[in-house]
């Protein structure tokens, strides 16, 4: 027996362990202390992320080659497992003040995000199936974390029966790629395709059927229908941490599967990846005009974001695009989590039970009665619009850059008019809460305070000085993918 | 038409039935009944195709494991699902075309492909036994990766499972 | 991350992001704790910020004496486009020192000045709670001001140019509900801003022609690479320095933007002194100075910028003449001042501008700190006679010099560092800026004689308005009640005058003619020409000329002074019309207005906000947003919330997906 496979993945291998150990230490937690397990995870999850900083700089490959840690993994770790922080640090008070305190969810939400590190660590398909089911099955559950509110509960449903629905087609595209090649792992099949020893109609098809599945993950036009209802009805720091973690955890399988085994596919997928990314930046940002409660706002914002994420890969069979564009992209994730879960928090500062209190009318007279919560909620909506200067500026400036440089300059003036009708919907916002009078309530407990204060800070430091940021992408990169 | 053929056949036909029957019983506990039937009939065909493994995972895993936890739910739902809405939509028939134009599409790409005529290959002779197969099941060079990620799923689908009922004890 | 640099000569260095980091620290705890820390307390953190980033620059210019190479210290990367990648760096070399010292010199000194100044004043205009906010902005200040002399190319020190901008902007409106109207200080405000908008806007350009041109912002690429395109694109590098004069045009208060620096003096007087004389109005000749090589590759460009500045110094002290309010004399005399070392500095007299602009530095601020002192004395007993007498006059403006006068009796020690400052400022022998001026008419000398004689016109006439001053504020009798009664100031701005006092009598030493230490220091980071040598007549010539003016300040307004409060200027009666027009800064502000702020308000209002904005674009926008709400009532139909839709959705995305890459 070989332990050196094992210390290749040892963050995983460790989350996955303090997940159990939480599972079971959480039976002698008395209820109505749970904050103990919530302090628990989070330092598991502070420990794995030690273990992941601590990689090193050679890439490690393990199980036979279907694993690989490399810059572009921990690049993602990191971030899954900040999203993780953010989702515990946002969950605790809420799970408290809405009745739903139970211990179940830290492990629940450790499972997953080892699921989602899982993928960006996977190189075999087989691996990467895996990891996607290992990343949603805990999202479900949580999805339906809300005891016995309806709206939770048909979320969860909705949720999991469309997610079964979409794995059926990624696991249809994975038996047809094999069918195709023979093989699973990236390089056996990457190497099929190069010498031509394939069915390429196949292969194609089952590429196309792999893309719903991550398409589905990030919430692509059209398979986003799930997204809005689901956003709404899940308790608030879930949707947080399925709108981070679940899209960057599909963008990473893309990212991978695609460049490492597609390239050769660019030329026929290219055309349609160029119709998701329009789709999805249209319909996001024209239907998001129409909402009025906050949390559908955000998600359909949410499906825009990643058609601008799609958009930056379309020109992904360029080689000399490439690597600008999965930088690009990687930036854009780390933009999107800060911003997103400040966001997130300030919506929990200001959601009560029974749903009240996300309707936009609720954050009325927000910013003279609450001027700290109205700043940072100002400052992460500015981002998301892309209002320059802010982290949301860089990042849609790399992504809209390498659309152009890849050549496909429509696509990015589509990105450039749509996000000039997000700034419709997210700048109502700051008007509602500045110009319009109310008496807004707020729960202003420690943590979500504490996680939208840093999110902002993030947000406009990073703004300013966007290259530390972009430095750490290209240098993840470096390492190779 | 050798034996195998004549229980290949008779095992695809129920287990269309069954997949048929899942989707047509207006009862959900019928429905999940069937469906284990479906899982069988799988088991069934991995078995004629002498992949063991295969067999045995989806034995333990899906009638196991998935099946039972879909029973639970569905136990426990059962006051929330009314029978009385109709079977069907009126977008049925936009499903019917989408439906039969993948399946024919899907079976048209692949009718072309040569390796859709090849016969299987046997398996190398005394090959699968279950000594290779228990090793291969934690050998890092073999299946343990996805054989522990598998077992995490379903832990995850348990606890969710229990964290239902739990629920529902309560109130 | 930024002590990890390893092969430096001198540790010491390492230090140098402290001296931006010292201000932002005082400001971010006067921020946060200013209320807890009480009025002088404010004042203390901000001195001490200040003063720390003195120590710090000290230090740095003690291990350059050592390594007197430039050295940068890359701090992190900051954009990357495409190709364009600025890092932010920061270079210590001899030129940036010497900027650091001077800045956060006399930066700290008028901080302690402030403390009393801004005491007296919030109390005097009623906003105590401002009190804290002004040292917030003067640390914010600091910070800018080192961030643009420290930077190491072009964008860096862009940023540090807007910041202080920035500074200036909000301190020019300090009191910004007060003045003319109501308005007349926030006016003054944004005169200056808009301005100096101008200058940036010529500036920024020339930013992007260099990254156009020479790919990279960075001080040393663009040198290099400049001087390997030079013979063939002069005209690239002609418009390039060109647009970089309209930006110093712009922030050092040069012809023909020069307009907003006499309005600026709207701020307080520590306003006036650290920004509008020592050290901000100085960006564009440092930003001379540092581009250097630049200029150099650009002759023609170098021939315009002398004459730019020989004749804003020329026309700027003529103003100074005509002007009643103290302030403004040594607003207009600090434009006249700049004049004389954006001349230096554009013929290529790095030395000689530098030097003038650090012994301006010393005298200029003490001028102004001292007028301020004697604003105080003024303002405090115009309060008090005020008081006592119940109603009787008006209140007197207490910065009018008519209302001055008899002022040495009173405020013996503010008399005494005044006649300092004016006398350095006039060019008396040993006073420092004896030898800054000097050195500057002697390379001109070499270099063009009208010029030259231009400048020699403008010692006569500094002189000139300098003893006019000095004698209408300080000798003869009281003209009013306030003058009668004012008193010395405390030790707290006392003190700082008298050390700029002491710094504006030796400042020369600096630089002395033979030993020429400055110069020494300079060389190893500016290339210059042969400076121009010491030479007796020039500056017998020059030091004849400067007691001619007192001489003749002294015959108008000493032999026989003012007497009463409305008597004319003396001046007047004989220049009539001349002098009308130099009171009236030769109609030019109001040519500006006529020119082009009305038309452009006209523009602006009538054709672009009514007809253009409300009418066309806004129907467009309100079309365009009916067209959009229709279409997401259109979609969101489609999401009505059953699965079973959802999933047919999904479906029919596949099928069409799938249809479209079998056909492939």
């Amino acid at each position: 027996m070989n332990l050196s496979d094992y210390y290749a993945i040892t963050p995983l291998v460790f989350l996955v362990c303090w997940a159990i150990f939480l599972l079971l230490v959480d039976l002698w937690i008395p209820a109505g202390r749970k904050g103990i397990t919530a302090l628990l995870s989070a330092a598991g999850l502070l420990i794995a992320l030690v273990l992941v900083l601590r990689s090193g700089e050679q890439v490690l490959t393990a199980f036979e080659g279907s694993v690989v840690v490399d810059g572009f993994s921990v690049f993602l770790s990191v971030l899954f497992l900040v999203s993780a922080l953010a989702g515990i640090a946002l969950a605790h008070d809420y799970l408290q003040r809405l009745g739903l305190e139970r211990g179940e969810y830290y492990p629940l939400l450790l499972i997953s995000t080892s699921g989602m590190m899982l993928m960006t660590y996977a190189y075999d398909l087989i691996e990467v199936f895996l990891a996607l089911e290992l990343l949603s099955i805990p999202l479900y559950i949580l999805a339906g974390f809300s005891r016995l509110n309806l709206e939770s509960e048909e979320a969860s449903l909705k949720y999991f029966l469309l997610g079964a629905f979409s794995s059926g087609f990624v696991l249809y595209g994975v038996g047809l790629v094999f069918a195709a090649t023979g093989y699973t792992d990236f390089p056996g099949i990457a190497k099929a395709a190069q010498n031509g020893s394939l069915n390429p109609t196949l292969f194609l098809i089952g590429a196309g059927l792999v893309l719903t599945g991550f398409g589905f993950k990030s919430a692509l036009v059209p398979f986003h229908m799930w997204s809005p209802d689901v956003y709404q009805g899940a308790p608030s720091p879930v949707t947080a941490f399925m709108s981070v973690g679940a899209k960057a955890a599909g963008f990473a399988a893309l990212l991978r599967v695609f460049v490492v085994v597609f390239p050769g596919m660019s030329v026929n997928l290219t055309p349609l990846l160029w119709a998701l990314a329009a789709l999805t930046m249209f319909v996001g940002n024209i239907v998001a005009l129409v909402q009025s409660n906050i949390k559908r706002l955000l998600a359909y914002s949410s499906i825009a974001h990643s058609g601008y994420l799609l958009m930056a890969f379309v020109p992904y069979g360029n080689a000399s695009v490439r690597s600008d564009a999965i930088a690009g992209m990687l930036f854009y994730l780390a933009a999107y989590c800060l911003t997103t879960f400040g966001a997130w928090a300030v919506v929990i500062a200001l959601e009560k039970a029974e749903g009240k209190g996300l309707e936009l009318e609720d954050y009325a007279g927000l910013g003279h009665r609450y001027p700290f919560l109205a700043a940072t909620m100002t400052i992460f909506l500015l981002s998301f619009t892309g209002v320059p200067l802010t982290l949301g500026f860089w990042g849609k400036f790399y992504l809209f850059s390498t659309a152009v440089e890849g050549g496909f300059w429509q696509l990015a003036l589509i990105g450039l008019l749509t996000s000039l009708i997000s700034a419709y919907y997210y700048l109502r916002v700051v008007v509602i809460m500045y110009m319009r009078p109310g008496t807004p309530q707020v729960q202003r407990n420690f943590w979500p305070l504490l996680t939208s204060g840093v999110g902002a800070l993030a947000v406009v430091i990073l703004g300013i000085a966007p290259g530390v940021l972009l430095n750490l992408a290209v240098s993840a990169l470096l390492k190779g993918l | 038409m050798t034996i195998m053929q004549i229980i290949f056949l008779i095992t695809a036909s129920v287990t269309l039935f069954a997949a048929l029957m899942v989707v047509s019983t207006r009862k959900m506990m019928h429905a999940a009944m069937w469906l284990i039937l479906v899982l069988f009939g799988v088991t069934i065909t991995f078995a004629l195709l002498e992949t063991r493994f295969f067999a045995i995972v989806q034995l333990v895993i899906y009638i196991g494991a998935i099946a039972i936890l879909i029973i639970f739910a569905v136990m426990l739902t059962r006051r929330s699902m009314n029978a009385d809405v109709p079977q069907v939509n009126r977008n049925w028939w936009l499903v019917m075309v989408s439906s039969l134009a993948l399946f024919v599409g899907l079976v048209t790409v692949m009718s072309v492909w040569e390796g859709f005529f090849v016969t299987a290959r046997t398996a190398p002779p005394g090959g699968e036994n279950l000594v290779q197969l228990g090793t291969a099941l934690v050998d890092p060079n073999g299946f343990v990766l996805p054989f522990e990620v598998a077992s995490l799923v379903l832990l995850a689908a348990m606890v969710g499972a229990i964290y239902v009922a739990a629920e529902r004890k309560e109130k | 991350m930024i002590f990890l640099e390893k092969n430096i000569a001198d540790p010491l260095l390492n230090l140098a992001p402290l001296v931006i980091l010292f201000p932002l620290l005082g400001l971010a705890i006067n921020l946060l704790l200013g209320r807890r820390l009480g009025e002088k307390g404010a004042g203390v953190v901000a001195s001490l910020a200040s003063g720390s980033s003195f120590v710090i620059s000290l230090l740095l210019t003690l291990s350059l004496q050592a390594h007197p190479q430039a050295f940068t210290l890359p701090l992190f990367q900051w954009i990357s486009i495409g190709s364009l990648s600025v890092s932010w760096d920061m270079r210590v070399d001899t030129l940036s020192t010497t900027m650091m010292l001077v800045v956060s010199g006399v930066g700290t000194l008028i901080h302690v000045y402030a403390i009393g100044y801004m005491y007296n004043d919030v109390h005097h205009q009623g906003d105590v709670g401002r009190y804290r906010r002004f040292f917030v902005f003067f640390n914010l200040f600091i910070a800018a001001m080192m961030l643009l002399v420290s930077a190491n190319n072009y964008l860096v020190l862009f940023v540090g140019w807007e910041g202080v901008g920035l500074c200036s902007y909000l301190l020019i409106g300090f009191w910004f509900e007060k003045g003319k109207d109501g308005i007349g200080n926030a006016r003054a405000a944004q005169k200056a801003f808009v301005v100096n908008r101008i200058g940036d806007f010529g500036l920024l350009i020339a930013l992007f022609m260099m990254f156009w041109w020479f790919g990279s912002l960075e001080f040393e690429r663009v040198f290099n690479a400049a001087r390997s395109l030079a013979p063939a694109q002069q005209g690239v590098l002609l418009a390039m320095t060109l647009f970089m004069l309209m930006g110093v045009a712009g922030k050092s208060a040069q012809l023909p933007l020069y307009v907003w620096l006499p309005d600026a003096m709207a701020g307080p007087t520590p306003v006036s002194a650290l920004i509008h004389a020592a050290t901000m109005v100085t960006a564009g000749v440092y930003l001379i100075a540092r581009s250097q090589p630049l200029f150099a590759l650009a002759p023609a460009a170098q021939g315009v910028i002398c004459w730019v500045g020989a004749l804003t110094a020329l026309l700027a002290a003529t103003i100074a003449v005509g002007q009643m309010d103290i302030k403004k004399v040594l607003a207009y005399s600090t434009i006249s001042q700049l004049g004389f070392m954006v001349a230096a500095v554009g013929m290529g007299a790095i030395t000689a501008g530098m030097f003038h602009l650090i012994t301006h530095a010393f005298f200029k601020a003490l001028l102004f700190l001292a007028a301020g002192s004697v604003i105080m004395g003024m303002e405090g007993a115009n309060t008090v006679a005020h008081h006592h007498a119940g109603n009787p006059e008006e209140e007197i403006d207490p910065q009018d010099m008519r209302n001055m006068g008899g002022l040495q009796k009173r405020m013996p020690l503010t008399y005494g560092v005044y006649l300092v400052g004016a006398l350095a400022l006039a060019g008396i022998a040993p006073l420092a800026g004896f030898f800054s001026k000097d050195e500057i008419l002697v390379s001109l000398w070499d270099y063009s004689l009208p010029i030259f004689l231009l400048l020699l016109l403008t010692s006569f006439l500094t002189a000139f308005y300098m003893g006019r001053q000095v004698l209408m504020v300080f000798a003869g009798k009281a003209r009013s009640q306030a003058a009668q009664q004012a008193s010395e100031s405390p030790k707290v701005i006392t003190i700082p005058l008298l050390i700029l006092a002491v710094l504006s009598l030796l400042g020369g030493l600096i630089n002395l003619p033979g030993v020429a230490t400055l110069e020494k220091w300079l060389e190893h980071t500016v290339a210059m020409p042969e400076a121009g040598h010491f030479s007796p007549a020039i500056a017998l010539s020059s030091t004849l000329l400067a007691l001619l003016g007192l001489a003749l300040a002294w015959v108008l307004y000493g032999y026989r002074s003012l007497a009463k409060l409305q008597q004319s200027d003396p001046l007047a009666n004989y220049l009539g019309v001349i002098f009308h027009a130099v009171q009236n800064q030769w109609w030019i502000d109001s040519l500006y207005q006529r020119v082009f702020v009305i038309p452009y308000r006209y523009i602006s209002h009538e054709v672009l906000a009514q007809w253009f904005d409300q009418e066309t674009i806004d129907t467009m926008a309100h079309d365009l947003g009916r067209w959009n709400q229709w279409f997401a009532r259109v979609l969101s139909y489609l999401q009505n919330g059953f699965v079973r839709t959802y999933g047919l959705v999904v479906l029919l995305g596949v099928v069409v997906m799938l249809a479209f890459l079998a056909t492939r």
